[in-house]
């Protein structure tokens, strides 16, 4: 794995290109309606504090999600992205995170291997009953890509960002 | 490797048995010693057809067209076309009683300036799997490599491989040569596609190369059976079979799955799952 530039506000593809002080991650949480997104309500039931910078999309399943969501996501806005679903076996519709871990390690590997760091999207399995984890998750989500500076994908005519 | 004659008496049998409507082989441009598809319809057009080591075209993309669509299509297979006609009759696109196959026992093909393709060196399969008839001798069991180019571009820093394959993206100028010429993607509305502005997200950018790309190898990951119409179809001549290879190594070495199309019947390694597979990325 390559080594993470220290200073904060340095994208570490391209750090040439600095970002201004103030600016903060935009991460998209991709989270499955059974688990995660459950989850996630109980770290807010349960007034645990997390990170503002995760904007959050419901879905019915992790296998829900096509590798193309993460492609379009980091393309438009996102620094990162956090897909979450159940654990293993504990799937709603028995089998889908099965199908969607093989999809996730093809898609991050495919990723790192056109020069993006493989940290820019992440992947957790978070129960109902887990509000504290999704908590812990999110912080570390956020602080990686904070580390790791913002995503300067071609930037020169990505003007929507 | 030349079995002009033998693809000959096939098709003037088939078409004097009328078994088939159309044969789908190949013919010189004309003009040099390249070669074309060209689809006959009769016996009178036998001596157009051609087979030898220019044939590189995969032509299970023409089993997708009008002209072959409700007829008896008679067909030429190398190796890895043979994987491809596998996974479209997997992926019922195709019918088997409408096909005469004629499998190639392939020794590789050749590029433009003669020398054998690189695929074509690294190749697991060069039988054809699929067939009626079988046409030169058959080789022995081949064990798998990484791509030697995957493998160079691998070992460069994070860095390197930003910036190669943002001269890539650059280059892309969304022609969608790529996904036409492409056997296996037969959607009728592409997702790259369905966008809300395709005067933005259509448009010829990099980061809209970037998406379309990445999408198009990752839909195609699994199934692709690096035939490489993609790349002799690219008019930039983009390197397209490194995103496919990558993705083949990775599911390789990781869910020690079949390469794709060669069991008939097997959908490709993101349409099953095992207990054993990778977890530890995840949190």
């Amino acid at each position: 794995m390559e080594t993470i530039v220290k200073d904060q506000h340095v994208s570490i593809e391209k750090p040439e290109i600095a970002a201004p002080p103030d600016w903060e991650p935009v991460i998209i949480g991709i989270l499955c309606n059974w688990c995660s997104y459950a989850g996630s309500d109980l770290t807010g039931t349960s007034r645990i504090q997390y990170p503002p910078n995760i904007r959050i999309i419901r879905v019915p399943c992790t296998s829900r999600v096509d590798p193309w969501f993460l492609i379009k996501a980091l393309q438009t806005t996102a620094d990162g992205v956090l897909v979450s679903g159940c654990h293993p076996g504990d799937c709603h519709y028995i089998t889908g995170n099965y199908y969607a871990r093989r999809r996730f390690l093809v898609t991050k590997k495919l990723l790192s291997f056109i020069g993006f760091h493989e940290n820019r999207i992440q992947f957790s399995w978070v129960s109902a009953a887990e509000g504290p984890k999704f908590a812990k998750v999110v912080a570390k989500v956020t602080d990686d890509i904070k580390k790791l500076g913002p995503l300067h994908l071609y930037k020169k005519e990505n003007f929507e960002k | 490797m030349d079995y002009t004659k033998q693809i000959r008496e096939i098709a003037t049998k088939l078409f004097t048995e009328e078994k088939i409507d159309v044969f789908v082989g190949y013919r010189t441009t004309g003009f040099d010693e390249n070669q074309v598809p060209v689809i006959i319809t009769g016996l009178e057009e036998i001596p157009k057809l051609i087979f030898n080591d220019k044939s590189v075209f995969n032509l299970t993309n023409y089993l997708k067209q009008e002209h072959t669509r409700n007829k008896r299509v008679g067909l030429i297979v190398k190796g890895c076309d043979s994987r491809s006609l596998n996974l479209l009759l997997t992926e019922n696109q195709v019918k088997r009683e409408k096909l005469f196959v004629i499998g190639i026992a392939c020794e590789g093909v050749c590029d433009d300036e003669g020398n054998k393709m690189q695929h074509c060196t690294e190749c697991m399969f060069p039988d054809a799997v699929v067939f009626d008839e079988m046409v030169g001798t058959t080789h022995d069991a081949r064990l798998y490599q990484v791509n030697a180019d995957v493998r160079e571009l691998a070992s460069k820093s994070l860095v390197e491989r930003r910036e190669y394959f943002e001269t890539v993206f650059e280059s892309c100028i969304r022609c969608n040569a790529c996904r036409h010429s492409c056997p296996l993607c037969y959607c009728a509305k592409c997702v790259i596609d369905q966008e809300t502005s395709t005067l933005y997200h259509g448009a010829n950018t990099t980061s809209s190369a970037f998406h379309a790309l990445m999408t198009w190898s990752l839909h195609l990951a699994g199934r692709c059976v690096d035939c490489r119409n993609c790349e002799s179809a690219c008019p930039m001549n983009l390197p397209l079979h490194l995103l496919h290879k990558q993705n083949e190594s990775v599911i390789y070495e990781n869910f020690q799955e079949h390469m794709a199309g060669v069991v008939e019947g097997d959908r490709g390694a993101f349409y099953k799952y095992s207990m054993k597979d990778p977890d530890d990325f995840i949190m």
